[in-house]
């Protein structure tokens, strides 16, 4: 397969603001403490930076960290992935209680943001970002399935891919659980392996396994704080990256599924 | 791109359950369009492409988890065109482990949610949907989900969801995992479903005709909403007339719902799935516009078409007989360009009576008999995300 090196990474959640604080945390140089996050990067004018919402100003955080910190000459031309197991609930919310009214006035900015790519959409207003652009979900194997599509993008074109995935947790009225009780998104800038290793090392053999031979991996944020939310399932290659010690990492995916992978420094 | 076989292809909408009954429906020029008379939402004056079938679906008790409108219809096609043998010959062939799924859809199965909080909207305690109904059915996972149990399979899977080009993103998608070795077949479908949120959403930005949709027609008013279901099974190889030879994918970088009024990203689209069929602009016979029918959306493919294409492609929008299956759409005019190419047999454009004299590129009224042996489907969707897929007769 093609390995995929990793230029870049950004975070943003609770306890873990920005990817040098997180990857003390995940090496065990500092501990854990939640906190809120006070404020969230964002890249859009002033009207977009009003309607966006809440799951594409968490995404765009992320990526903003991860192409900035990469300096990359052309976020613009940036193809890009994005992933969230369970969008907006905030946006679904306020779509149900007016779909629930007996006159039904729905909000157009709530309509557009309903769309499941909305964090795509923000993200390529904020950048100016025009190239391929795709948004996917897989349950509880989101972060490995976006895994899996930027692999066959970087692929196809041997071109980098900026991944992002992010989910929320839902407000009450919604009639369902989703999200976990914090919110977690993160991003990596991916590329194809060049001559020179790539700065956050590389992953390479993605392949998808039983979870009779193999169940996924343990740790403790992902089981904790950030337990139920499918995006932070990112944590276990993060925080291999963060110990900088190769590792067979063993990610959540479908049904009776893990997505095995073997991160190298 | 290395081409990949289209080795199977079923659909329902609403001109038709199966490729036979809707290629009639093309052919006899009959819209599968109706005054809305879906009951939750009968007070918007619109039409609507509803598919009745879904509703007397004998629904199998093993999937009774799964039981919505969005999977149902799902697996009405499923029972089409000989689908389900298909894809136990690829099992057979190649193992459930190494068949991927890739399902595009807006909405997936909101109507359930929205029917229940409707429903429960008095309890002063807000009521609780099962754990369960919301995986099988709403969440944006469900309908990839129900496809792969349907069909036995355990490959890889994800649900494609980029609004109005979901599936036909999912065709993009699919091609890559083929490439890069992630699975040996895959199967690419599109589904979605009449719901509220859709249908009082575009409502809210004044986008529903209150007739049946003419797209490129002077007097154009808005979209007709409808619903539907494909699908198709890619291989790198194996029998099959048709094959998906080119993808191009781009963002507009412009609006949340509104198109580039220049088309410049569905250009970028356009060109890129060009390039990657390694095809020049005179060797596309036939394009399937999305051509959805809002003043907007048809201007600015307009200029895009004819920035690559000028004036002398046949292109038409078959958005007036299925109306406008939004996350199906990408699919349902995908399997209308294999259909056109094995017939060799090309859809006009149906409801549209006077041509926009302001637009330029060549838009059939009228189907016809046509040589054709490369065919471009566009799809464009909210957050201005654009794919253009080329399919080609195989020699």
């Amino acid at each position: 397969m093609t390995a995929l090196g990793i230029r870049a990474v950004g975070v943003a959640a609770p306890g873990l603001p920005g990817w040098p604080a997180t990857a003390d945390v995940l090496a065990g140089r500092t501990p854990f403490v939640v906190q809120p996050v006070a404020s969230l990067d964002s890249n859009l004018p002033g009207t977009e930076r009003r309607r966006a919402n809440e799951v594409s100003r968490w995404s765009i955080a992320a990526a903003l960290e991860a192409t900035g910190d990469a300096r990359v000459e052309d976020v613009a031309a940036l193809a890009t992935v994005f992933g969230s197991a369970d969008g907006d609930g905030h946006v679904l919310d306020a779509m149900l209680a007016a779909l629930a009214q007996d006159k039904v006035a729905v909000s157009p900015t709530i309509f557009h943001n309903s769309v499941f790519n909305a964090p795509a959409g923000y993200w390529g207003i904020g950048a100016k970002a025009s190239g391929s652009s795709t948004t996917l979900c897989a349950g509880e194997g989101t972060f490995a399935a976006v895994l899996l599509e930027s692999h066959g993008l970087v692929a196809a074109t041997q071109e980098s891919v900026l991944l992002v995935v992010c989910d929320l947790p839902f407000p009450p009225r919604v009639p369902f659980t989703c999200g976990g009780r914090s919110p977690f998104a993160g991003a990596l800038l991916l590329e194809p392996l060049g001559v020179d290793a790539s700065r956050w090392g590389c992953i390479d053999g993605l392949r998808v396994t039983r979870r009779a031979a193999r169940r996924p991996d343990h740790d403790a944020l992902v089981d904790g704080e950030f337990a139920g939310n499918a995006s932070a399932a990112a944590l276990l290659l993060l925080g291999a990256i963060a110990r900088g010690h190769a590792a067979s990492i063993a990610l959540p995916y479908i049904d009776d599924a893990v997505v095995e992978l073997t991160w190298q420094p | 791109m290395t081409p990949v076989v289209v080795t199977a292809a079923a659909m329902a909408n609403a001109c038709g359950i199966g490729m036979r009954a809707i290629g009639a429906a093309l052919r006899e020029g009959r819209s599968g369009l109706r005054r809305n008379d879906f009951e939750p939402a009968t007070g918007l004056d619109t039409f609507i492409g509803r598919v009745d079938a879904v509703e007397s679906i004998d629904w199998p008790e093993r999937f009774a988890d799964y039981d919505c409108r969005n999977n149902r219809l799902a697996w009405l096609a499923l029972d089409q065109d000989g689908f389900r043998a298909k894809v136990a010959a690829a099992r057979a062939r190649h193992g459930a482990e190494r068949i991927g799924v890739f399902v595009g859809t807006s909405t997936s199965g909101i109507l359930t949610t929205e029917m229940y909080s409707r429903a429960t909207r008095d309890q002063p305690v807000p009521a609780r949907l099962s754990a369960s109904s919301y995986a099988a059915c709403h969440s944006m996972y469900a309908p990839a989900r129900f496809v792969q149990a349907a069909c036995d399979l355990h490959g890889i899977a994800a649900t494609l969801s980029t609004a109005c080009s979901s599936s036909a993103k999912a065709f993009g998608s699919a091609a890559r995992a083929l490439h890069a070795g992630q699975c040996d077949a895959a199967i690419v479908a599109g589904v979605d479903s009449l719901a509220l949120s859709t249908l009082h959403g575009f409502d809210s930005l004044e986008l529903l005709s209150r007739t049946p949709c003419r797209p490129f027609d002077s007097d154009r008013d808005g979209i007709s909403i409808g619903e539907g279901a494909g699908l198709a099974l890619l291989e790198r190889e194996g029998s099959g007339a048709v094959e998906l030879t080119g993808i191009g994918e781009s963002a507009d970088a412009w609006h949340m719902s509104s198109p580039h009024p220049q088309g410049a990203g569905a250009v970028r689209a356009m060109r890129g799935a060009l390039r990657s069929a390694g095809l020049r602009p005179e060797d596309i016979d036939y394009i399937n516009l999305h051509g959805t029918a809002t003043r907007a959306n048809d201007t600015a493919e307009d200029h895009a078409v004819h920035a690559v294409f000028g004036s002398t492609t046949s292109a038409g929008s078959t958005k007036g007989w299925t109306g406008h299956a939004l996350g199906a759409a990408g699919i349902t005019e995908a399997l209308v360009c294999v259909y056109a190419l094995r017939e060799q047999w090309r859809p006009g454009t149906l409801n549209c009576v006077t041509p926009d004299p302001a637009l330029r590129s060549r838009i059939d009224r009228e189907s016809q008999a046509a040589p054709l042996r490369n065919a471009l489907s566009n799809s464009f969707g909210f957050g201005g995300n654009n794919c253009s897929l080329v399919f080609g007769l195989r020699r």
